[in-house]
C-alpha cells in the first residue's frame, strides 16, 4: 500500500473509533466485485483519457502555449473510481488534480482546452485563472481556487445547503477533494468538525499521493495518515487503496449512500503515489528518485490493474487498447489545435464580475481611465496593439 | 533592545562571537531547480519601439564592487577583513534568491537560537531561497512544516510567533504572499500586539515572515498579488520590500535582528532576474529609511519593489521617447526636459515620512506607482499625508498609477500591471498639469 503500512482488506468497513491497529485499507479489484461490462470500460476508458490530455497539455505548457498545468499522473484510479461512484449531480469541490471528475461528466474537450488556453470558450474563469482552475454549474462543479483547503469548510456548508433544499434532499451530497498536504490546513479540520456537528452529508476524500510539492507524507504528519483523524471528529471512515478504481468506486458509493441517508459525512482516505511532478513549476527528482517513480510505474499502476480486470473478463484486449490510444491522441490533439486559434474574452471583462449588479463608481471610472489610455496610444504603442489583438474584437468595446 | 530575546541569547545559547567563527556561508550551488514556477521570473525582451531599459540591464543595480561597496547606509557588522579603505570586504555575483539564501546563512551561523521554517523549506524552497540550508545546519533548524499556513501562515505563524515569544530567532516562510491570509489572524492580532497586551513583557520582535510577492505577468489571482496594503493598519509589525540583491541581504539581515515582527515581501520576478555584486560580509540596511535612486527637481516617482525598473523605463521612454511617442500629444518637448526624482521605499511600514516629504517639498510633484489595487493601497496612505504636509508646494494633485480595484486576472494582466507607458503618461499629465 502505498504511504501506508496498512494491511489490506475486502471487507468494507467504516469505522468510528481507532483502535491500537494500524487502519486496514479496503480494496476489491483483485476479488469479485459486481460490475457491468459497459460501465468497466467506462470507468477504464475515462481513466486513460486522462494521461491522454496530461501528456499534451504537459508538453504544451513546455513550449510557452498554456502558463501552467498539473497532471493526475498516478492517480487516475482514485479520481475517476470516485466520480464513478457519485451521482452526476453531487456537488464537487475539487483542489485542482480532480480534472478527471469533469471527464466522467462529460465536460468537453474543447472546455478543457478552452480553460487550459485562457480563451473565449473558458466559461468558467473568462480566462481570468491559471490552467486547470475548471468550474462549471452545469457539471455541478464547483470551481477551483489556489488557496489550499478553503473548499473543504465550504463543503461542509454546501452539504448543509442541500440537506435544506426539499429538491435535492435525500437525493444529492456533496464530494469534497483534497491532498494530504492540504489536510494539514485548519480549514480542514474546521470542515470536518462542522460537517459532524451540523449534519453535513459530505463526503471528504482525500487523495493521499504522498508528496505536497516537496514535502514527503512523513513529514505532513506524524499519525496514521488522515484516516485516523476522523473518529477524532465522530466521522465514519475508510482508508481504501486508491489505485484500485473498482475499490474507491465502491467505497464512495457507499459513503455517499450513508451520507444521504444520516445526512452524515464521511471521510474516505485513498491512498496512491503522485507519479507526475506537482506541476510544470516543478522538478521532483530534486527531491526523490527517479527510480522511485518509475517502481511505482511498473508495481502499482493503477491503469494497468484496471486493465487486466478487464483483460481477465474478457472485456478488452491489445486491440481495443490500440484504437482507444489512437482516436484520443487525434481527438485531444485536435482539441488543443482548434482552441489555440480562438481568441480570449473581451478585454472589457477585466472589470466585470467583481460584483453583482452595477459596477460601483470606482470600477466604472477606472474602466474608463484603461478605455483612455488604450484610445490615446493603442495605435502608435506596439506592445498594447499586440496585445489587444488578443482579445475577442481586438479590445474594440473598451475603445 | 531585544527584551526577551536577549535574555534567551545569552542564558541557553553560545555568545556572538562564538558563533561568528562557525560561519563561511558557502556558495548558493546544489541541484538547479529545472521548471519555472508559475511565478517566477519569465523575463520578456523590452517591449519594440527604443533602446528600453529592462531588469537585467537596468543601471539601478550594482554590479560592480566599487558601486556594491558604495550603497548608501550600508552597515557593516564584522570587523574590516583589511586596513585598505574600502576595508578589504569582498563581493560575489548573486541573483537575489541567492542573496536572500546568503543572508539566511549568516542568519544562522550568527545566532544559535535562529530557526527557518516553511512549506517546502527543507529541499530548497519553491524558489531556492533556503537551498542547501538544511544540509549546513541541521533539520531541527531548517525544516518542513506541514502545510499549514495558519500556523505559519496562522500556523506557520503561530509556530513562529512561540518561538519569538521565547526570545528566539524564527523565520518562517509563506510559500506566496497571496497565501498569507491564513495568517493574518496571528500577525494582525498576535504578532503586532502582544508587546502592547502584554504592557511590554512579552514582544516577538524575534519573528520575520518572508513570503514572495508582486506579479510576474501569468500569475492569475492567486500568485500575483501584493498584499502590502493590508498590513498597514496592523502597527506593530513592520512591512519591508527589497528591490534588489543587496538590498535583499541588507534588509533581510536588519529584519531578522529587529526588535520588532516583521514581513518581508520579496518580489519574485527579482528573484533569478536581478543580479548585483552582493558584499559577502554580514551587514544591514536601514529599516523605515527610502533611498533616492535618481535625483531630479521636477518631480518625485516613489515605488518599491519590481515596479521601480518599470519606472526606470518610463522614465528613460519620458527623456527620449522612442519614435511612435514623440508627437506633442503624447510626450511634449518640455516634459521631456523634466527631472524625475526617483525613490525606493523600501519599507512601507513604518514608511520614511520624512524622506518622502522632503522631497516632495522640493519638487512639488508626486506619482505613486504601485501594483495592488487603488483603494485602500499603501499610495492612499502616502497622498493623505503629502497633502497634508505639502499642500501649499503642490504644482499637482498626487497620482497613483496602480492595479485595479478587481483581483488579478490571468489573461488581461499586461493591461492590470501598471506598465512604463501608463506611468509615463502619468508622469506627463502631472508635469502639465
Ligand atoms: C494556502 C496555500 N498554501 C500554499 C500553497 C502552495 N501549494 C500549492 S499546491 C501545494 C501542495 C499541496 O499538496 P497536497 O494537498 O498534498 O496535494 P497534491 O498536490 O499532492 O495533489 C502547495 C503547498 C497554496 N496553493 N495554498
Amino acid at each position: 500500500m502505498p504511504n501506508s503500512a496498512s494491511p489490506v482488506t475486502t471487507e468494507l468497513h467504516f469505522f468510528d473509533a481507532v483502535s491500537d491497529k494500524v487502519i486496514p485499507a479496503y480494496r476489491v479489484l483483485d476479488g469479485n466485485g459486481q460490475i457491468g461490462e459497459a460501465f468497466a470500460r467506462k470507468i477504464y476508458e475515462k481513466m486513460s483519457l486522462l494521461p491522454a490530455l496530461d501528456n499534451v497539455l504537459y508538453n504544451v505548457q513546455r513550449q510557452g502555449k498554456i502558463s501552467f498545468y498539473m497532471t493526475t499522473h498516478g492517480e487516475e484510479a482514485a479520481v475517476i473510481g470516485s466520480a464513478a461512484g457519485l451521482d452526476d449531480t453531487d456537488e464537487v469541490m475539487g483542489q485542482y488534480r480532480e480534472m478527471g471528475v469533469l471527464l466522467w461528466r462529460g465536460f468537453s474537450l474543447n472546455a478543457i482546452m478552452g480553460q487550459c488556453l485562457g480563451n473565449e470558450e473558458d466559461s468558467g474563469t473568462k480566462g481570468r485563472q491559471m490552467p486547470v482552475h475548471f468550474g462549471s454549474p452545469a457539471h455541478h462543479f464547483h470551481t477551483i481556487s489556489s488557496p489550499l483547503a478553503t473548499q473543504i469548510p465550504q463543503a461542509a456548508g454546501v452539504g448543509y445547503a442541500l440537506k435544506r433544499d426539499p429538491a435535492r434532499r435525500g437525493k444529492n451530497c456533496t464530494m469534497v477533494y483534497f491532498g494530504e498536504g492540504a489536510a494539514s490546513e485548519g480549514d480542514f479540520h474546521a470542515g470536518m468538525l462542522l460537517a459532524s456537528v451540523l449534519g453535513s452529508p459530505t463526503v471528504f476524500f482525500c487523495r493521499n499521493n504522498g508528496f505536497a510539492i516537496s514535502t514527503p507524507a512523513a513529514e505532513q504528519y506524524a499519525g496514521d495518515g488522515i484516516a485516523s483523524r476522523g473518529p477524532g471528529y465522530g466521522v465514519k471512515t475508510v482508508r481504501v487503496d486508491g489505485n484500485d478504481a473498482l475499490a474507491v468506486l465502491a467505497a464512495v458509493r457507499e459513503a455517499r449512500r450513508y451520507a444521504i441517508a444520516e445526512s452524515k459525512p464521511v471521510l474516505i482516505e485513498a491512498t496512491t503515489y503522485r507519479v507526475g511532478h506537482h506541476s510544470t513549476s516543478d522538478d521532483s527528482f530534486a527531491y526523490r528518485p527517479r527510480s522511485e517513480v518509475e517502481n511505482w510505474k511498473k508495481t502499482d499502476n493503477p491503469l494497468w490493474r484496471m486493465r487486466r480486470f478487464l483483460e481477465g473478463r474478457g472485456w478488452w484486449d491489445e486491440a481495443a487498447e490500440q484504437e482507444m490510444k489512437d482516436r484520443y491522441k487525434n481527438e485531444v490533439l485536435a482539441a488543443f489545435r482548434r482552441g489555440e486559434t480562438l481568441k480570449r474574452h473581451p478585454l472589457g471583462e477585466l472589470f466585470t464580475d467583481v460584483y453583482g449588479g452595477e459596477m460601483p463608481w470606482h470600477l466604472k471610472e477606472q474602466r474608463d481611465e484603461l478605455s483612455a489610455l488604450l484610445k490615446k496610444y493603442s495605435n502608435v504603442w506596439e506592445p498594447w496593439k499586440k496585445e489587444l489583438a488578443k482579445f475577442q474584437g481586438n479590445g474594440k468595446e473598451m475603445l | 533592545m531585544h527584551g526577551l530575546r536577549q535574555h534567551a541569547q545569552t542564558s541557553r545559547f553560545v555568545s556572538r562571537s562564538t558563533l561568528r567563527t562557525l560561519r563561511g556561508v558557502s556558495a548558493c550551488q546544489g541541484r538547479r531547480y529545472a521548471g519555472t514556477t508559475p511565478t517566477e521570473a519569465q523575463e520578456k525582451p523590452p517591449p519594440a519601439g527604443g533602446e528600453l531599459p529592462s531588469i537585467a540591464t537596468s543601471k539601478l543595480l550594482r554590479v560592480t564592487r566599487e558601486t556594491a561597496l558604495k550603497s548608501p547606509g550600508l552597515m557593516w557588522t564584522s570587523e574590516p577583513e583589511s586596513a585598505s579603505p574600502d576595508g578589504g570586504r569582498e563581493t560575489r555575483k548573486m541573483n537575489m534568491y541567492q542573496a536572500v539564501r546568503d543572508a539566511l546563512g549568516i542568519a544562522l551561523s550568527t545566532d544559535e537560537s535562529a530557526v527557518v521554517f516553511g512549506e517546502d523549506v527543507a529541499f530548497g524552497g519553491v524558489f531556492r531561497c533556503t537551498m542547501g540550508l538544511a544540509q549546513e545546519y541541521g533539520k531541527e533548524r531548517v525544516f518542513n512544516t506541514p502545510l499549514t499556513e495558519q500556523a505559519s501562515t496562522n500556523g506557520i505563524a503561530g509556530f513562529g510567533i512561540g518561538l519569538a515569544a521565547m526570545g528566539q530567532t524564527a523565520i518562517a516562510e509563506i510559500q506566496f504572499s497571496d497565501y498569507i491570509f491564513p495568517a493574518f489572524d496571528q500577525l494582525v492580532n498576535e504578532a503586532a500586539k502582544i508587546r502592547y497586551r502584554s504592557g511590554g513583557q512579552f514582544n516577538v520582535g524575534g519573528l520575520t515572515v518572508r513570503t514572495p510577492c508582486m506579479s510576474v505577468g501569468h500569475g492569475g489571482l492567486y500568485h500575483s498579488q501584493s498584499p502590502e496594503g493590508f498590513f498597514l493598519g496592523a502597527s506593530g509589525l513592520k512591512v519591508v520590500v527589497p528591490r534588489s540583491p543587496i538590498q535583499a541581504k541588507g534588509l533581510l539581515l536588519a529584519s531578522i535582528r529587529d526588535p520588532n515582527p516583521v514581513i518581508f515581501m520579496e518580489p519574485k520576478i527579482l528573484y533569478r532576474s536581478s543580479v548585483e555584486q552582493v558584499p559577502i560580509s554580514d551587514y544591514t540596511l536601514p529599516l523605515s529609511k527610502m533611498e533616492t535612486l535618481v535625483r531630479g527637481s521636477d518631480l518625485t516617482l516613489l515605488t518599491w519593489g519590481t515596479p521601480l525598473y518599470t519606472c526606470e523605463m518610463a522614465m528613460s521612454m519620458l527623456s527620449s521617447p522612442p519614435p511612435s511617442l514623440q508627437g506633442e500629444d503624447f510626450v511634449p518637448r518640455d516634459a521631456r526636459k523634466a527631472n524625475i526624482e526617483l525613490i525606493d521605499l523600501r519599507t512601507i511600514l513604518p514608511w520614511d515620512m520624512e524622506g518622502v516629504i522632503e522631497s516632495v517639498n522640493r519638487t512639488g510633484r508626486l506619482v505613486i506607482v504601485h501594483e495592488a489595487g487603488r483603494t485602500g493601497g499603501v499610495g492612499a496612505e502616502i497622498a493623505a499625508e503629502v497633502q497634508k504636509r505639502c499642500f501649499l508646494k503642490l504644482a499637482a494633485p498626487v497620482k497613483r498609477v496602480c492595479g485595479w480595484d478587481t483581483p488579478v486576472g490571468l489573461q488581461y494582466e499586461k493591461f492590470y500591471i501598471p506598465d512604463a507607458l501608463r506611468i509615463l503618461d502619468a508622469m506627463v499629465e502631472t508635469l502639465k498639469y
